[in-house]
């Protein structure tokens, strides 16, 4: 159905390379991500989940 | 330590939840009023009050003012708090302050005027580009300057979203604003058609991401903890959240630009990436809500916490949709109805309206030291707004799938079913049911304008309120096992750098190989420029914002080609600047209204310009009647011509010398035409010019002998 689109690619030497490394980039991102947090120690990630509650009596909703 | 004190700039604060408030009334008023002139067209009296130029003043009023004003006052209020230190200049918050609201005014008065670069969302002129560029720069400069000054060393996941939304947003208004101006306030696009289109949704969809989204999902960080006092239910899904979001956006917005001339590749591109985006965002909206675990019984009475579980259900419901709208065959069907009209609007008065909302009723009495005037008055606005979106949403997802597919129905004859007037017709009633919901959540507005105000007369200002914190240690001690993530979160410029480079491979992978292939976009050797008046039409069709309810571009179905004619090919586009696909049609495609079966007389567009319900019955387009008392600006022409031709566009040399009088020949042959047919009117009107226009529509492929397949 779409031959006429095609044929824009086509004329892209080696145009589907684009996407597989678009996504091959962003899967070595996520890995590197997934793994640089399940490394992250439980004291640093309580200590940063409280950064907005501290030093703050203010914190009560008043409603 | 020695505990150092100093003071919190509340005032600045303040300014922008009050311009918030004020501007959030104004831009949904402007939205409540264009609603209603698609049920009574009589509503367009004047031209600065035409649905095409008010459209645009709606969708700026409540992104940049809005919104934009609600981002700022979260942030001057959280950044303060988690930097432990007060904003870095008071100079530099009141020059943010008073410029952004002078842009906002800019913007007021010059979108009625018909003052616009039509491009959806981008349409400011480029002096208010250039404002805007600034004032950003003042923006980003006085937060980088809070943070370098701050006392806490480690920052805050909301923080990392008010730097990538500072970053990204700096790139895309750049990018696209890429124009040459040719007067103090007019310019053409550098880009031409297809890759017009593609910086256009790379933009467009990412205004959407780092203006609408990120920055809101910052403040979520903040004030969900602090209004449901406890922290975020998980931190390292927050920082999967934080850099899968800003990874995967920067890639999506080709899904606006599906079954279209753009090349195949970015459409893929844009689908795959739009489908992966409902991961980080349902992390996001899921860590949102399960920060409420073992508060829910909190939620029934405490109004705040409600205005935020909606807002952030309505952000899982919009992020849901949204990849499932960039499918290709659901496309098929949302692509240019009211149901992507819908999709936004959950976003906007779910998402951000809500959250805003949400952020308001917490922090007003705060910073003014009292309580809030009536909690009654809050939960009716919350039931307005609530009951009011579910009013302004439901007839349009109805109405908009039931317009697509009588667009699409054919007769057992194999003819189309209906006439695209008698799908506008069946809208009527869901647009005035749309109208209702708009009335409502408008109200809780009013309502909320009306708390506040008590609140803020029960309270004094706290301008400069106290805090004390350690300052912090500047020499740093390396613990074993650190990664590089520990690392920048104490580092803001290489924060601020890496998200740029995550960013930037998103934008240089899908926009690069379009500008330097050639072939990416085949040439027709029958297209030609446009001729002085097709031109000078061309820019009345902007002006009048025609692209917000036509579109020209035919997808490849056998509904449209029949309907509209042969589908729309990229090499067709290469001399719009700005390219008009629109994304919505409120009314008929045009791109081949001057050819085949939809070629209509001179007078037959004159007459319909005059009042398109002589011509149309029950059309809801509105009359254009100054167009024949005003004339053509033939002054600019010959600046219009020289403009184009450095862009790339190929008018013979002296050729703006002869512009004027090609333009007068041009436009004394449609006064004939239009005599012929009983019409007396100068040839020098802006109609002649504009019908000129229309009727060339189509008509380069439509005069080309050779088959326009692309080859």
């Amino acid at each position: 159905m779409y031959k006429f689109i095609k044929q824009y690619a086509e004329t892209i030497q080696g145009v589907d390379v684009y996407p597989i490394i678009s996504l091959f980039i962003f899967l070595i991102f996520f890995i590197v991500l997934l793994v640089m947090v399940k490394k992250m120690g439980k004291e640093r990630v309580e200590a940063l989940s409280n950064l907005p509650l501290e030093n703050d009596e203010s914190t009560n909703s008043t409603l | 330590m020695q505990v150092e004190k100093f003071y919190y700039d509340n005032r600045t604060v303040k300014n922008f939840a009050f311009a918030t408030i004020l501007w959030g009334a104004v831009g949904m008023l402007a939205g409540l009023y264009i609603a209603l002139e698609l049920v009574f067209p009589q509503l367009n009296f004047t031209q600065y009050g035409s649905f095409g130029r008010l459209r645009p003043l709606h969708t700026n009023a409540v992104i940049f003012a809005f919104v934009g004003n609600g981002i700022f006052m979260g942030v001057y209020y959280s950044l303060q708090r988690l930097c432990k230190a007060r904003m870095f200049s008071d100079t530099l918050s009141k020059i943010h302050f008073w410029g952004w609201q002078l842009i906002i005014v800019a913007a007021a008065v010059s979108l009625p005027l018909g003052l616009t670069q039509g491009a959806e969302y981008a349409e400011l002129i480029w002096p208010i580009d250039v404002a805007i560029t600034i004032i950003w720069v003042v923006f980003g400069w006085n937060m980088f300057g809070t943070i370098i000054k701050r006392r806490e060393k480690h920052l805050y996941v909301a923080i990392w979203f008010y730097i990538a939304t500072f970053v990204t947003v700096a790139v895309l208004h750049i990018v696209r604003s890429g124009q040459l101006p040719y007067s103090f306030l007019h310019s053409y696009s550098w880009y031409s058609g297809v890759q017009d289109a593609l910086v256009q949704w790379w933009y467009g969809h990412n205004a959407v991401a780092f203006f609408l989204t990120t920055p809101y999902l910052g403040l979520m960080y903040y004030f969900l903890p602090k209004a449901a006092n406890r922290p975020v239910y998980s931190y390292r899904l927050s920082i999967i959240h934080f850099w899968s979001l800003i990874f995967l956006y920067i890639w999506a917005g080709p899904h606006h630009l599906l079954y279209t001339a753009l090349p195949n590749w970015a459409q893929s591109l844009g689908i795959v990436f739009s489908f992966m985006l409902i991961f980080p965002s349902w992390g996001g909206m899921i860590n949102g809500l399960l920060t409420l675990r073992g508060a829910w019984d909190r939620v029934r009475d405490d109004v705040i916490l409600k205005f935020m579980v909606v807002a952030v259900t309505a952000y899982g419901m919009a992020t849901f949709e949204g990849p499932m709208l960039s499918l290709k065959s659901v496309s098929a069907i949302s692509h240019y109805t009211d149901w992507i009209v819908a999709h936004v609007h959950v976003g906007a008065l779910g998402w951000n309206g809500m959250l805003t909302f949400g952020v308001l009723y917490w922090l007003i009495p705060r910073i003014f030291k009292t309580e809030l005037y009536s909690k009654k008055l809050a939960s009716n606005h919350f039931w307005l707004a609530t009951l009011g979106i579910l009013f302004w949403a439901i007839p349009m997802y109805w109405a908009g799938i039931q317009q697509s597919l009588m667009w699409k129905q054919f007769t057992a004859a194999g003819q189309l079913k209906y006439t695209f007037l008698e799908t506008v017709t069946y809208m009527k009633p869901f647009y005035a049911l749309r109208s209702l919901g708009g009335t409502m959540y408008l109200t809780g507005v009013l309502i909320m304008f009306y708390n506040i105000y008590k609140t803020v007369k029960s309270g004094k200002l706290v301008a400069n309120e106290e805090a004390e914190a350690a300052p912090m240690v500047k020499e740093y001690v390396k613990h074993a096992g650190d990664h590089w993530h520990r690392v920048i979160e104490r580092k803001p410029i290489q924060f601020m750098l890496l998200s740029l480079v995550v960013i930037l491979i998103g934008g240089l992978i899908e926009l690069v190989p379009t500008f330097m292939i050639k072939s990416n976009v085949p040439t027709i050797s029958s297209v030609k420029p446009y001729t002085p008046l097709e031109l000078q039409g061309r820019d009345i069709y902007v002006r009048e914002g025609c692209y917000v309810c036509h579109s020209q571009m035919i997808r490849p179905f056998r509904s449209e080609t029949e309907r509209y004619g042969e589908y729309s090919k990229a090499g067709e586009f290469i001399y719009d600047k700005p390219f008009q696909w629109g994304s919505k049609r409120t009314g008929p495609d045009l791109a081949r209204e001057g050819t085949g079966n939809l070629k209509k007389s001179d007078g037959w567009h004159f007459r319909h310009f005059r009042e398109p319900s002589s011509m149309s019955e029950g059309s809801v387009m509105p009359a254009y009647p100054f167009l024949i008392e005003q004339g053509i600006d033939t002054g600019s022409t010959a600046a219009k011509i020289n403009a184009m031709r450095s862009l790339g566009v190929p008018y013979d040399k002296g050729y703006d010398k002869v512009a004027n009088q090609e333009l007068m020949m041009q436009a004394n042959s449609v006064r004939l035409n239009l005599k012929i047919e009983g019409i007396e009117v100068p040839a020098n009107r802006e109609v002649i010019a504009l019908i000129a226009y229309i009727q060339r529509l189509g008509k380069d492929i439509s005069n080309s002998k050779t088959p326009t397949t692309n080859k």
